[in-house]
């Protein structure tokens, strides 16, 4: 071998190794900006799925439209009417818990965003959104839909995010059992096969607890977590006693193959 | 020339591949495997290629890569930054072995290598993570993950030989790969 490339070769493994050692902000930071570079392509290929995708939805007639759109502009009605009562009510509550002496409940300021593409990786569940600092988006801010919590952020670009999945193993969740005192670990389970939405674990619980199928979960909402208390995660399947602690698998109430909009909680109002 | 455009087109075909996997769906059938194009791209490149082209598509190869798919949460990095650079230097020196095969026209050779790289690419990740993550999982499921993008990355192989070499005829040198360099 010439003198020429092996000189080459160990600058490039030193190079490897100066990468490997790097800060996992310093890394981040990189890939930001790399997901900053490659977001147009992103976001185009976005698009083009999205036409592809409702190329059968366009076939629709006038009268199904018209119809459609009737729905809708009832349902924004009831939508509309339900939001000013809860407000009311949500006032009223802290009102209340002012007057208990408790702390007032913080209203989330929520920034809609839509999911461009869902991560090709073999091992991880991350999926990229078309928000990124420059619309206020951080590290580790909890996202969510109308059913329930979808994920968190991690690598945050210019008008991208990375967001981790409550179905990944990495992401871990205190949460609780609706209608019981228990309390436990949520992840995502390393291999999702039956559901194509994926199943979580939730560990740590009591040997003791009695768990149904379909009992709700919910954020636990510990001290300096990332994510507020009372957000649906999703329901019990199963409940299984283990040597050591009861574990729960739960499935996701957010059905996350075919969600395509989110909100990110930003912060409070 | 021919060095240039081969390893211009390797970065072109790397990123493209890239993006491509993102949109493409798993296969459900497959316990959830992907199609992985990238370790077929870079290894068909590197028995083309000259050594030093061969390093400088490796450096590329393998930094896009990690940035892709580079997973921190709560201020751990799963796989640091720099690993698939070591991978696809290590890929690329095997396959640059096979320099010599591919001139003599046994085109076949990229289908093993194509094969091989896949798996191991996706078995090194599944190693490390579960080195991070204090535990191997074994699920049949995993076999599939790894060896289905495998098996695909063998059947697109020759196909990908076969769109190089339809292209590379249009170069103005005639279609045959330069010697060794070393």
């Amino acid at each position: 071998m010439k003198k020429l490339n092996i000189v080459l070769l160990l600058s490039v493994v030193v190079l490897a190794v100066y990468l490997s050692t790097l800060p996992p902000g310093t890394m981040q930071s990189f890939q930001g900006g790399f997901l900053s570079l490659i977001s147009p392509f992103l976001r185009t290929g976005d698009a083009v799925q999205q036409k592809i995708g409702s190329m059968g939805e366009e076939l629709k007639t006038l009268d199904e439209l018209e119809s459609q759109n009737r729905k809708l502009l009832q349902q924004n009605k009831e939508l509309l009417t339900t939001n000013n009562l809860l407000r009311e009510i949500e006032a009223e509550n802290n009102r209340l818990r002012l007057v208990l002496e408790y702390r007032e409940r913080s209203v989330f300021k929520l920034l809609p965003a839509r999911i461009i593409s869902h991560d090709a990786s073999t091992w991880w569940n991350t999926v990229k959104i078309n928000r990124g600092f420059e619309d206020g988006v951080e590290t580790d801010q909890p996202v969510l839909t109308e059913v329930g919590l979808v994920g968190k952020t991690t690598t945050v670009a210019k008008n991208e995010a990375t967001v981790v999945l409550i179905t990944d193993e990495t992401c871990r969740v205190g949460a609780k059992v609706e209608g019981t005192r228990e309390q436990g670990i949520l992840s995502g389970l390393r291999i999702q096969q039956t559901s194509s939405s994926g199943q979580m674990q939730l560990n740590f619980l009591s040997k003791t607890a009695r768990l149904e199928p379909g009992q709700k979960v919910y954020t636990a909402g510990v001290p300096n977590a990332v994510f507020p208390s009372g957000l649906l995660v999703g329901t019990v399947r199963e409940f299984r006693v283990g040597p050591m602690a009861g574990q729960a698998i739960v499935d996701p109430s957010v059905d996350l193959s075919q969600t395509e909009d989110v909100f990110v909680i930003v912060g409070a109002k | 020339m021919r060095t240039a455009v081969g390893l211009v087109s390797l970065l072109f075909c790397v990123l493209a591949c890239l993006l491509l996997q993102q949109f493409l769906p798993p296969f459900s059938y497959l316990h959830g495997a992907r199609l992985v194009l990238v370790p077929m791209v870079f290894c068909y490149a590197a028995i083309a290629l000259p050594f030093p082209a061969m390093l400088a598509g490796a450096v590329f190869t393998g930094l896009v890569s990690d940035l892709m798919y580079l997973h921190v949460v709560d201020g751990q990095v799963e796989i640091a930054l720099g690993w698939s650079i070591f991978f696809f230097v290590i890929f690329g020196c095997i396959s640059h072995g096979l320099h010599d095969s591919l001139e003599r026209n046994r085109w076949w050779v990229c289908v093993p290598v194509a094969a091989i790289a896949t798996c191991a690419y996706l078995f090194a990740q599944f190693a490390m993570i579960s080195f991070r993550r204090s535990g191997f999982v074994a699920d049949p499921a995993i076999l599939w993950r790894i060896l289905a993008p495998g098996i695909a990355a063998a059947i697109l192989a020759p196909f990908l030989h076969f769109l190089v070499r339809f292209f590379a005829s249009f170069l103005p040198e005639p279609p045959r790969l330069s010697g060794r360099n070393y």
